[in-house]
């Protein structure tokens, strides 16, 4: 078990009463879910379907769904959108072993009516508060998703796993029925989102520093807000056991970087120092999952004749 | 999984004979249609070494196509600067070169039709785009997509603090594509061109080699519509990079991962082994679509400040994603 350590980014005293709130406005609004089959991206060992499921707001989102073909029940992965406005549907190796979901945020493509996120834009749309933040609902879309994905017949509940940036880590938080939670710690939005800002001028994370440098009077409230979406404060709820990719020392997903989240979880945790190739780290990570829900790996780095 | 070393295969590509005048007729189109150039400050992105501002210009079809334009201030950096096309990715946001304009470059951050902001009129989405009209050359969507990035070019060839003598081009994956069919199409602007990852080169290669998005696209369209490959493969001929290669005279850097299971390696190869030009090539065993960019990406700043000359070629820029 991980020990636990200091954070340098402090825990909202409501932070609790804050997300009991998201999930309590989620459950006031039924998913009713539209299930449309997808012939074009359906195979011989799968099928497809455009999903769309009702968020807080009320909001509609979108979601890729694939469905092993046989006999289930399946192991199942759910993947929390990106920052950007694409999500590509589920790849062609995940589709034969899992049930796979994968979730279009308010905002993004195929979820942007009414409302279009920005590029950049989206990360500090609403920041100075907590309540109004987009994030909020970007939070409870994929807790939505995670719903979904587990009511499915088609999924053996003992075998789900989740993979993603932050909002992985806050979904396995809220919804624990997760066995196995990939952080992709190389595109952390929230972490120590205060710090960050100051070493780097990389987007998305440099939208917060435009932001302060026009309004450098909102930087605690910028602070405020974005703790409640620190992945170290969801952590120590997560019962999923967690793979945190770790990169450079130094780096923003560096190992002392990663520190104080690799302290917080509940569950086990194993570090993977990454390699940079990227076929390496792709097919470790692939196995580290295969392994927790029970399926063959399925490797992408071929050998040569 | 076994496959024959990357740089052994040989393309299916074959050129069209009306492969020139096919363009040609194209770019002598656009060249009719007034640029209309608006570059509007963003003081909210702006540092204070770099001015930020939202750019936007005319394009074929009429369609007005978005961009961003990050160029030195002047109390930072004196003019002229090189000029720096950054291509986007598939599925990425076209980025805020902000840290190509802190090394001294005029940089271009351009949304060709379809992407967020280029998209009141031409929306295919993605997954979408690859297979848009797929079957007909004449209104395929990346007839569009390749003018709307040559035509920052001439935004660039607008500003009077850029250097014409001194612009390149730079992006992987999608960017990487672009870079060929920019290079190629401006070859009379391009001084040099950085490609990663070169997507849209041996289009139907590439459908067969791999299951990854965007080729994937391919694949999944020929599932539903068998009978239209002969008109698939006829179209994407006038669009292959490995065609436009030969066009190219500026010099280049190729680089690739030899595992790279979105854009196949072969294809990077097959297009090397169609420049004519000065060519650097650069593979990395075990990568993958991250064509190695984390050992890359210092070979990168190095080629394009050896032929763009940046004032401050010393500091680095964000790693260049596909």
């Amino acid at each position: 078990m991980a020990t636990k350590t200091e954070t340098p980014s402090t825990r909202p005293g409501n932070f609790d009463a804050y997300w009991n709130g998201v999930d309590e406005a989620l459950a006031r609004y039924p998913a009713a879910a539209a299930v449309e089959h997808s012939p074009r991206r359906s195979t011989e060992f799968a099928t497809s379907y455009d999903v769309r499921l009702t968020s807080v707001g009320p909001y509609r989102i979108f979601g890729f769904l694939s469905v092993p073909r046989g006999l289930g029940p399946f192991p199942a992965l759910l993947l929390t959108p990106r920052y950007g406005s694409v999500n590509v549907p589920p790849h062609f190796d995940d589709r034969q072993r899992y049930v796979v979901l994968t979730v279009m945020h308010r905002g993004q493509r195929l979820a942007d009516e009414p409302f279009a996120a920005a590029y950049p834009g989206l990360l500090t749309h609403g920041i100075e508060d907590p309540g109004s933040y987009v994030y909020r609902g970007i939070v409870a879309d994929c807790l939505r998703g995670a719903e979904f994905l587990r009511s499915l017949p088609e999924v053996d509940g003992d075998r789900v796993g989740i993979a993603g940036d932050d909002l992985a880590v806050a979904t396995a938080a809220r919804r624990p029925l997760f066995a196995a939670l990939h952080v992709q710690t190389a595109v952390l939005l929230f972490h120590r989102l205060m710090e960050a800002r100051a070493r780097t001028s990389a987007y998305p994370i440099e939208e917060v520093n435009d932001l302060l440098r026009a309004n450098p009077e909102l930087g605690a409230a910028v602070a405020r807000t974005v703790a409640f979406f620190d992945p170290v404060h969801h952590a120590p709820r997560v019962t999923a056991r967690t793979l945190l990719p770790v990169g450079d020392q130094g780096a923003l997903d560096g190992p002392e970087w990663l520190q104080p989240l690799a302290g917080a979880f509940g569950g086990e945790v194993e570090r993977y120092p990454v390699t940079h190739e990227g076929g390496t780290d792709h097919d470790w990570i692939d196995a580290w999952m295969a392994r927790r829900l029970g399926v063959e790996a399925r490797p992408r780095v071929w050998s040569t004749e | 999984m076994k496959r024959g070393p990357a740089d052994a295969h040989t393309t299916s590509v074959e050129r069209p004979e009306d492969f020139d005048a096919f363009w040609a007729a194209i770019m002598a189109e656009v060249a009719a249609i007034p640029l209309n150039p608006r570059c509007e400050p963003v003081p909210l992105r702006s540092t204070p070494e770099v001015e930020v501002s939202e750019i936007g210009y005319d394009s074929l079809d009429g369609l007005r196509i978005a961009g961003w334009y990050c160029v030195p201030r002047g109390s930072y950096l004196s003019p002229p600067y090189p000029g720096l096309l950054i291509v986007p990715g598939y599925i990425s946001e076209p980025t805020l070169p902000k840290s190509w304009a802190k090394m001294g470059y005029a940089a271009v951050g351009v949304a060709p039709r379809g992407k967020l902001r280029s998209n009141l009129h031409y929306n295919p989405g993605y997954p979408g785009l690859l297979v848009d009209n797929i079957v007909d050359r004449h209104t395929y969507g990346y007839r569009g997509f390749y003018v709307d990035a040559c035509r920052a070019v001439d935004f660039l060839l607008s500003r009077p603090e850029v250097d014409p003598a001194r612009i390149g081009v730079h992006g992987s994956s999608q960017g990487g594509a672009l870079t060929v069919t920019t290079a190629a199409l401006r070859a009379d602007a391009i001084a040099c061109g950085a490609a990663g990852a070169p997507y849209l080169c041996g289009f139907m290669d590439a459908a067969g080699l791999t299951h990854s998005y965007p080729y994937e696209e391919i694949n999944e369209y020929l599932r539903l519509h068998p009978a239209r490959e002969p008109a698939v493969r006829a179209t994407v001929a006038y669009f292959d990079g490995i065609n436009f290669a030969p066009r190219i005279r500026c010099p280049m850097l190729v680089y690739v991962g030899e595992a790279d299971d979105i854009c196949p390696p072969e294809t990077g190869y097959d297009l090397v082994k169609a420049l004519n030009c000065p060519v650097e090539m650069h593979a990395y065993p075990r990568c993958a679509h991250d064509a190695g960019i984390y050992w890359e990406m210092p070979q990168v700043e190095a080629f394009l400040a050896r032929h763009l000359r940046p004032a401050a070629y010393e500091l680095h820029a964000e790693p260049t994603v596909g």
